[in-house]
């Protein structure tokens, strides 16, 4: 190892944006995805779609919910977001993505709640305890296409912007030639959509709904999206190393030498590649292929987030971070699983999420 | 479990883990809520207000009356730089350092002392971007060590040790009691009776009656100080003057001794031995052996300083020959600076391979060196001469053998007692090649000389001294040199010719890196080198420091220096630094007829050397030791193999009775102690120090207490602290020199000693009035703004009434200076104007030359030569630890952030937060080691762990570490004082420490650490090492 | 032979590539604005020793939390040819003329001032770390003590004041000049021109035209250094 030159003083950068963020993306990009998968079932009522939709209304909002509290950890002045709102800097794609999260929440909750409503209806007239609290919410119980319509328009847009803005605000980062490649946000929507799926596989599964039938359509969805992932990430390679992109060619060129960096790539691209394969191998299965979705759109985000920051902009070698086991680390990360969970608890003990259910707005 | 159970509990547990994660935020929510969200200001942060303000434009100065700016000195390494301190008024606290504009420690160049300290502040300031002229500095420790004040590992009471020595438990006591028990003895740790000062304090008793050469019992009590910050002359009055002890030693010979003593064979006084520096303003060429500048090095800053200005806007050109690459060296400086690697301890070699190319190639300067005195030098326009023309009697067997030949050996008539001292003149050879007294030449006199003289009709062979020195470096060829040191052929041949290319504007310098095993020789080769281009006292030659003004003196104002009932120490010190020829075993070995070896080593030629002490005390040889009382001083940590050897002793009260330790902090050395004194601080203290050498300008820098000290105080009021201690102990035992009375002014009217400031004001008293005239009186706005103005009652309340502005003048402007304009000579700009008092210089030391190793007898060469390291006999090390088993060499080097006490400071460590072990590739290669892996370091002395660092900044076989971590104490152990515990802070303990590696010397008996066998200081430098992975 | 000092030199020891010229970096008019001041600083890295104090005073003088830094000195061994020697680098905000950092903000709480100086308004931060990610020089910390994104700001309290920057003050090798780029007289203006052709800044391929310049600024050192890390990590006792 004669290197010709070694630091013999200097100072690491930690990682600004913590674990928060990458449950941040992770969750947002999830919602969005699952959003989209609902659409068929409830927007346009393809009948074999609805107890897919269903489940990934679901996951749309228990992911939704959940997000934007890890954004807000991930703010170190949490307390002042409202400056998000008194001073914005639409120079910023961030002070945009303040007003996309309401936007796509708002369109979601009401879209939700649109399709929602005959449901309520349903449970209101099955007395009992909680009746008044579901004929409260059911309002009536109308179920208004148009409405819905409407209300999908305003998430669907809401979700294109936030899919848009997340990749661009990495995008944009020019300090990070990691980030700063035009691949970036398409690979986050495409891992998200990806994601997405694993979630409504495992979802199924959770609550035992799952039938041949779906699970097949679902692992179809998951082998065109896994070979959009790997594509893409083919193509950004492939850029990288003909030099053809000097961006990429840096990007890669950054980090390639560390070991850690080399590792994850490798484990996120085998991971899309085993799902691939489960997909296709294994069209009935879902638990295991939903799980390495998942798992592989998380390894994604963390990978270009945390190791991302690992690139030191100035100095030698790498700055190495360990996950922290404290708020900024690994309590982070389990927070927003309990949260999540929190949220999951409650929706399914107080709504009925088996598709096959008249009432779900079919 | 139903299912509604099962789903509360989950639901509950996500909610618990959720709020567990989301505390943070929600608590930094609630400040936002709470307002407490806010910093200081809007875009600067918790930065606090700047101490003043200047008008950009005008330059009007505007105070900021909630901060004092005061100018005092820094002792966060033994530069001493002159700070300025900024402390905020309200809670004391030191807010930053930085440095004094009108010392020359910190400042180049320095502000003339009659601006005033408004002056000064806007000197500072952006207005005509005069800061950035007058720009004056602390550097990175100088910044940080402010954190020390508020140590939590800091000793702020008496503490008497509760249990064992070294247990680390402590009881708080009263002063009285520290003060009644240190001086009376008595049962004091229920371990038995323990004699007290008083009772130790016998002057006519000798210590051993069959050897009354060692002198009075109260030579074991000793004084083991660190160097003098200032204040080392008051505890030397107190321990030598009063109590009566001979045995009173600073750090030296564990410091740079062997380079000083190299300097002093050169400069003709193994004692004072001085040295010199380069004169980097006007220096063209330097040769740093063996001394780091810019890394450390004293003065560090102003030598950083000036090597940084004179590398990029002057005419220097510098090589730095080290085992290790540092901050010395300068990439972006390009040509102007050069690392040479070379292996440890074979400077020697380096050296005597250029001195024998400088003389092959006639390259030496033959005109200086025949100047055979100082008038032929001087009207050869010489500031210094040498004794290379002067005759040194080589004859086997004779008496004189290897002493210079004297005036009286020719037949000169002299009385007795005159004989061989300063009134004998040396011999030389005139042009003629007649022997000619030297004082009588009148002109330059034969520099290779070999012949025999007749003298009385006997034939005395007698060579110059030049002579000797070519015999010695032609003893070998410069291949073999090369194949010695690792500095190729054509290096040391350049070296030599580049040195010798810049007439007098060339210099070689070296410090710390001749803590060797020959570091005696490689050192005084070294300064030799200087000697061979004459270029002593010379602009931008080798120059002597300007000094200071004394304070302990006999002064203008006040006696500081005698007193009545003053003890004169007589004996044998404690590190046998007297010739072994006169001591009464000597003569008992003699008569059996084997003389040597002695029992242990001694050292004629060497200062007191606390390298020595400690395990000659426990080995009872010259003798033992009763009472140590140890001041700021951490021998433990600093004298490499020292506590592998003694700890085991050092904890044992019947092998030494009584350790009393003055400190403010809990060292790796004082841990043994019995009793620690609390001590004042940095900033807290008084003190008058001078540059220890590199100003070429008269300097004394004072040191006054611009905080109030933290420890507690007497009962009558004043901070405890090495003053208050000893003055209450001279009290209490009754001796002189202390008390009512006890300084008298230069009328002779008696003046007390009660207080610290009795001492320190009249000391600046004298400085105030040594010169032409006295110092200008300071105003009231000089005392003001500097925060003298706090101090005032204390200087009316000590000073006559006419001292009081002029002490207030000095502490005002932390210090006296000579101006900056007056560093070379008036008449003769050419030359420095403070030269070195004594213009000769030894090519032959003919008391190096005249002594004898006192283990194997044999004669010690009288000018420099090459040996490899060896043991005190002259035991190569190698031939006991040969390369076989111990392939490598460990040398340790000064950090540029850290020292040895510094750890506490965390922001150093916050940079730094280890010292890696570095190693060469071709070394950690074979041995599978890379940067950043766990290793092992194994000496014959002991093993280390720590992390590799590996690059080609050392020599291939060298392994190197930065001194000042690997610490024990200082805060990596925690202590418990009385109930309280002192928090753990395991990262002052991080690294290693060379120390914990010294060797002890396999050819001496008994317990010992290796030095070197004339300047007895400690070897750190080369020891037999290896390496492997841990 | 005196007057060649240098060729006798490269005989006995190897000669090493002297550092290339610099591009034009600097302004070309003194005054390209209407601005009173345009603070800048020079690093002259021939001149800096390594020492530190730059990095400690900082801390100091703006409580800079542990584990943080506004300025550090990198430190590096660099083998050119068969020499190896010492290389430093004293690293800071750039106060960037285009700095990447500002767009981002959401909130625009990081602003550049009419002097240059580029600042933070730790009154609307709300810590998204944004502007952290899009320095290119890493010249910017999330701030634990306050929350807020952190900096250099050119000591912007003290060059108010009539002062000098903490770092510049106690520039023990005399590396760092601070002062005004509008100023012809000043003594940073007359050293910049005066080494015009040698002034270099960190990345000038970033495009964000920084206002602290270096003379001998080694290439290698320019953008991301290839080399190996320091061994440094943080403490415990950081936030
Ligand atoms: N391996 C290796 N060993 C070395 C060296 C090396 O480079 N390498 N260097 C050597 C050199 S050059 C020297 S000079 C010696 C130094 O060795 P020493 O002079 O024995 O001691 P220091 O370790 O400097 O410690 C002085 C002590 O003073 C105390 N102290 C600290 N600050 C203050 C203060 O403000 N006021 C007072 N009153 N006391 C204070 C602390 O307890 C500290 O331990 O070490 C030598 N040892
Ligand atoms: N930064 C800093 N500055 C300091 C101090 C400090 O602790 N830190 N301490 C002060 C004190 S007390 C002193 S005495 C001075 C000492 O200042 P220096 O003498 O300059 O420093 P050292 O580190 O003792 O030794 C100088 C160099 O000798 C090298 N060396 C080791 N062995 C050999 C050898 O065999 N041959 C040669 N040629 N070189 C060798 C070391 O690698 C080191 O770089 O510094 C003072 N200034
Ligand atoms: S060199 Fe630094 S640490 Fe040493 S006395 Fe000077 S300012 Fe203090
Ligand atoms: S160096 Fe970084 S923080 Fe400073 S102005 Fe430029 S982009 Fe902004
Ligand atoms: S951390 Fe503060 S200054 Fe930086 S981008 Fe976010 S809000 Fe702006
Ligand atoms: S200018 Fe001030 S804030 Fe910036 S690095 Fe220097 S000291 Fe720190
Ligand atoms: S203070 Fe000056 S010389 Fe020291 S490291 Fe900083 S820039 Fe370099
Ligand atoms: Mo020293």
């Amino acid at each position: 190892m004669n290197a010709p030159i070694v630091e013999v003083v200097n100072v690491s950068r930690e990682v600004a944006w913590l674990p928060w963020a990458v449950q941040y993306f992770f969750l947002i990009g999830l919602s969005a995805g699952a959003f989209l998968l609902s659409l068929p079932g409830i927007l346009l009522r393809r009948p074999a779609w609805t107890g897919i939709s269903r489940r990934a209304l679901l996951a749309a909002l228990l992911c939704g919910l959940t997000a934007p509290v890890a954004l807000l950890a991930d703010l170190h002045q949490p307390g002042r977001f409202l400056n998000f709102y008194l001073h914005p800097n639409f120079g910023s794609w961030m002070a945009w993505g303040a007003f996309f999260i309401p936007l796509y929440l708002t369109g979601l909750l009401l879209y939700a709640w649109l399709a929602l409503r005959p449901t309520l209806q349903g449970l209101a007239n099955e007395g009992g305890r909680m009746a008044k609290v579901y004929r409260f919410f059911a309002y009536g119980g109308h179920d208004s296409r148009a409405a819905l319509a409407g209300a999908a328009a305003i998430a669907g847009l809401g979700a294109v912007l936030v899919l848009l803005y997340t990749g661009m605000e990495v995008m944009v980062v020019r300090a990070r030639p990691l980030w700063n490649t035009p691949f970036l946000p398409v690979q986050f929507a495409v891992t998200a959509l990806a994601g997405a799926i694993g979630l409504v596989l495992i979802l199924e599964r959770v609550l035992g709904v799952s039938t041949p039938e779906s699970s097949a359509r679902l692992n179809g969805a998951l082998v065109n999206t896994q070979a959009a992932v790997l594509a893409v990430g083919a193509a950004w390679l492939g850029l990288s190393l003909s030099g053809l992109s000097p961006a990429h060619a840096e990007a890669l060129a950054l980090v390639a030498p560390s070991t850690a960096w080399r590792l994850t790539a490798v484990w996120a691209a085998g991971s899309a590649l085993l799902t691939l394969w489960l997909a296709l191998k294994r069209p009935h299965g879902g638990l295991l292929a939903g799980l390495i979705a998942l798992h592989s759109a998380w390894m994604m985000r963390w990978t270009v987030f945390i190791a991302g920051q690992e690139i030191p902009k100035t100095g030698a070698g790498f700055y190495s971070y360990q996950l922290p086991l404290g708020h900024d680390g690994l309590v982070g990360i389990v927070g927003t699983a309990g949260l999540w969970l929190f949220l999951f608890v409650l929706l399914t003990t107080v709504l009925p999420w088996s598709g096959r259910d008249e009432r779900a707005g079919a | 479990m139903d299912i509604k159970k099962r789903q509360l509990i989950l639901a509950g547990g996500g909610l618990a883990v959720f709020s567990a994660g989301f505390a943070q935020t929600a608590g930094r929510m609630a400040d936002k809520v709470l307002g407490k969200d806010m910093p200081k200001h809007k875009t600067w942060g918790d930065a606090p207000e700047p101490e003043f303000s200047v008008d950009p434009e005008t330059g009007a100065l505007k105070p900021n009356p909630a901060q004092q700016v005061s100018y005092t000195m820094c002792t966060g390494c033994t530069t001493f730089c002159s700070v300025r301190v900024r402390v905020d008024r309200a809670s004391g606290k030191v807010l930053r350092v930085a440095g004094n504009p009108y010392s020359p420690l910190s400042a180049d160049p320095h502000l003339p002392m009659k601006a005033s300290v408004r002056e000064s502040f806007i000197g500072l300031s952006r207005f005509n971007d005069k800061g950035l002229a007058g720009r004056s500095t602390a550097c990175g420790r100088g910044n940080a060590v402010l954190q020390q004040m508020d140590s939590p590992f800091r000793v702020l009471t008496p503490l008497k040790r509760v249990g064992p020595r070294n247990s680390g438990k402590w009881a708080p006591i009263s002063f009285e009691q520290l003060i009644k028990e240190i001086a009376e003895g008595g049962n004091l740790f229920g371990e038995g009776h323990v004699d007290g000062l008083r009772a130790l304090r016998d002057l006519a008793a000798s210590i051993d009656p069959a050897q009354p050469e060692l002198g009075p019992k109260v030579n074991q009590v000793a004084m083991l100080i660190s160097t003098n910050e200032g204040r080392s002359e008051f505890a030397k009055r107190f321990m030598q003057q009063a109590y009566g002890s001979l045995n009173f030693v600073g750090h030296g010979s564990y410091c740079g001794g062997s380079y000083r003593s190299g300097s002093g064979a050169v400069f003709g006084d193994l004692k004072k031995m001085p040295h010199g520096k380069p004169d980097y303003e006007n220096a063209e060429f330097v040769i740093f052996i063996g001394t780091a500048p810019a890394q450390a090095g004293n003065p560090f800053k102003r030598q950083g300083t000036l090597l940084a200005k004179a590398r990029t806007d002057g005419k220097l050109n510098y090589v730095v020959v080290d085992p290790v690459l540092t901050n010395s060296d300068s990439r972006a400086a390009g040509e102007r600076s050069r690392w040479v690697p070379i292996r440890p301890g074979t400077d020697g070699a380096l050296v005597m391979g250029m001195i024998r190319w400088l003389i092959e190639n006639e390259r030496i300067d033959a005109k200086y060196l025949a100047c055979p005195n100082d008038a032929v030098a001087k009207a050869a326009g010489e500031p210094s001469f040498s004794n290379a023309t002067h005759l040194v009697v080589v004859e086997p067997g004779h008496p004189r053998q290897g002493r210079m030949l004297r005036g009286s050996d020719l037949g000169l008539k002299l009385a007795e007692e005159e004989r061989y001292k300063e009134a004998d003149p040396y011999v030389v050879l005139d042009a003629e090649g007649k022997p000619v007294f030297h004082d009588k030449a009148a002109g330059p006199a034969q520099l290779y000389v070999d012949t025999v003289l007749d003298v009385e009709g006997q034939p005395l062979r007698v060579k110059s001294s030049l002579q000797l020195l070519k015999e010695e470096a032609f003893r070998h060829k410069l291949e073999q040199y090369a194949a010695d040191c690792g500095v190729p052929v054509h290096t040391i041949a350049g070296l030599a010719r580049e040195f010798s290319s810049h007439g007098k504007r060339a210099s070689a310098v070296a410090h710390g890196g001749m803590m060797s095993g020959s570091g005696f020789y490689n050192a005084y080769g070294v300064v030799m080198l200087n000697v061979l281009i004459g270029n002593v006292n010379w602009k931008g030659g080798f120059v002597d420091k300007g000094g200071g003004f004394k304070d302990v003196a006999k002064g203008p104002r006040y006696n500081l220096e005698t007193f009545p009932g003053m003890v004169k120490p007589s004996g044998v010190p404690l590190g046998r630094n007297a010739p072994y020829e006169k001591s009464t075993e000597f003569t008992r070995k003699k008569a059996e007829g084997k003389p040597y070896p002695a029992q242990d080593p001694w050292f004629p030629n060497a200062p007191a050397l606390a390298s020595e002490w400690l395990t000659g005390a426990l080995n009872g040889y010259p003798y033992g030791l009763k009472a140590l009382i140890l001041w700021s001083a951490n021998p433990l940590y600093g004298i490499p193999g020292l506590r592998g050897q003694i700890e085991k002793d050092l904890a044992d009260p019947k092998k030494l009775p009584l350790i009393v330790s003055i400190d403010p902090l809990i060292n790796e050395s004082n841990a043994y102690a019995d009793y620690i004194v609390p001590d004042s601080l940095l900033y807290e203290s008084w003190g008058w120090a001078s540059p220890w050498h590199g100003v070429p300008t008269k300097t004394s820098t004072a040191r006054w207490p611009v905080v109030e000290p933290k420890a507690v105080k007497t009962p009558d009021g004043q901070p405890i602290g090495m003053e208050t201690f000893l003055i209450a102990l001279a009290k209490a035992m009754g001796l002189p020199g202390f008390g009512p009375g006890a300084l008298p002014d230069a009328e002779g009217n008696a003046h007390p000693l009660e207080r610290p400031e009795d001492w320190y004001l009249r000391g600046g008293a004298n400085i105030a009035w040594l010169g032409k005239e006295p110092v200008p009186d300071a105003t009231d706005e000089d005392m003001l703004l500097s925060g003298v103005a706090r101090l005032r009652p204390l200087l009316e309340r000590t000073l006559k009434p006419e001292e009081v502005r002029k002490v207030a003048f000095l502490l005002s402007r932390g210090g006296r200076y000579q101006p900056a304009k007056e560093v070379y000579d008036e008449d003769k700009p050419e030359w420095m104007r403070n030269r070195f008092k004594v213009p000769l210089l030894h090519v032959w030391n003919e008391q190096v030359g005249g002594s004898r190793n006192s283990l194997s007898g044999k004669r010690f060469s009288g000018c420099p030569t090459w040996t490899p390291p060896a043991f005190a006999d002259g035991t190569p090390m190698r031939k006991i630890y040969p390369e076989t088993e111990w392939p490598l060499q460990l040398v340790s080097f000064k950090s540029a952030l850290m020292n040895s006490y510094a750890i506490g400071a965390t922001r150093l460590l916050g940079i730094h937060p280890e010292n890696p072990v570095i190693m060469h590739p071709a070394d950690a290669g074979p041995l599978g080691i890379k940067t950043g892996d766990a290793v092992e370091l194994q000496t014959p002395g002991g093993r280390a762990r720590g992390l590799a660092i590996v690059h080609e900044g050392v020599m291939p076989g060298v392994v190197a570490v930065e001194h000042g971590y690997g610490h024990r104490e200082l805060g990596a152990r925690p202590h418990r004082i009385g109930e309280a515990m002192q928090p753990a802070m395991p990262r002052l303990a991080a690294g290693i420490s060379l120390n914990d590696l010294g060797l002890a010397d396999p050819t001496r008996s008994g317990k010992s650490v290796w030095v070197d066998a004339i300047s007895g200081a400690a070897v750190r430098n080369g020891l037999p090492a290896k390496v492997r992975r841990a | 032979m005196k007057d060649t000092p240098n060729l006798r030199r490269r005989a006995f020891l190897q000669a090493l590539p002297a550092i290339t010229a610099g591009t034009a970096v600097l302004p070309a008019k003194a005054a390209e604005d209407d601005a009173a001041h345009r603070w800048a600083m020079l690093v002259d890295v021939r001149r800096c020793i390594g020492c530190q104090a730059c990095t400690v005073s900082c801390i100091m003088e703006n409580a800079v939390p542990e584990n943080s830094f506004r300025t550090i000195v990198s430190t590096y061994a660099v083998k050119t040819g068969d020499t190896t020697g010492t290389y430093v680098l004293p690293r800071l905000c750039n106060h960037c003329d285009d700095p990447p950092c500002v767009p981002v903000c959401p909130v625009g709480a990081t602003f550049k001032r009419e002097d240059g100086v580029v600042l933070v308004n730790g009154e609307r931060c709300v810590g998204c770390a944004y502007c952290v990610q899009a320095c290119p020089y890493d010249a910017r910390f999330i701030n634990h003590d306050t929350g807020k994104a952190d900096k250099c700001t050119f000591c912007a309290h003290r060059v108010e004041a009539g002062l000098l920057p903490a770092c510049v003050e106690t520039c023990v090798g005399g590396a760092r000049i601070f002062g005004d780029l509008n100023d012809p007289d000043g003594e940073l203006r007359r050293r910049l021109d005066a080494a015009r052709d040698e002034v270099k800044v960190l990345k000038p391929e970033a495009g964000t035209r920084p206002n602290v310049f270096y003379i001998g600024l080694d290439p290698r050192f320019q953008g991301r250094v290839d080399g190996v890390a320091a061994l440094w990590k943080p403490s415990e006792h950081g936030g």
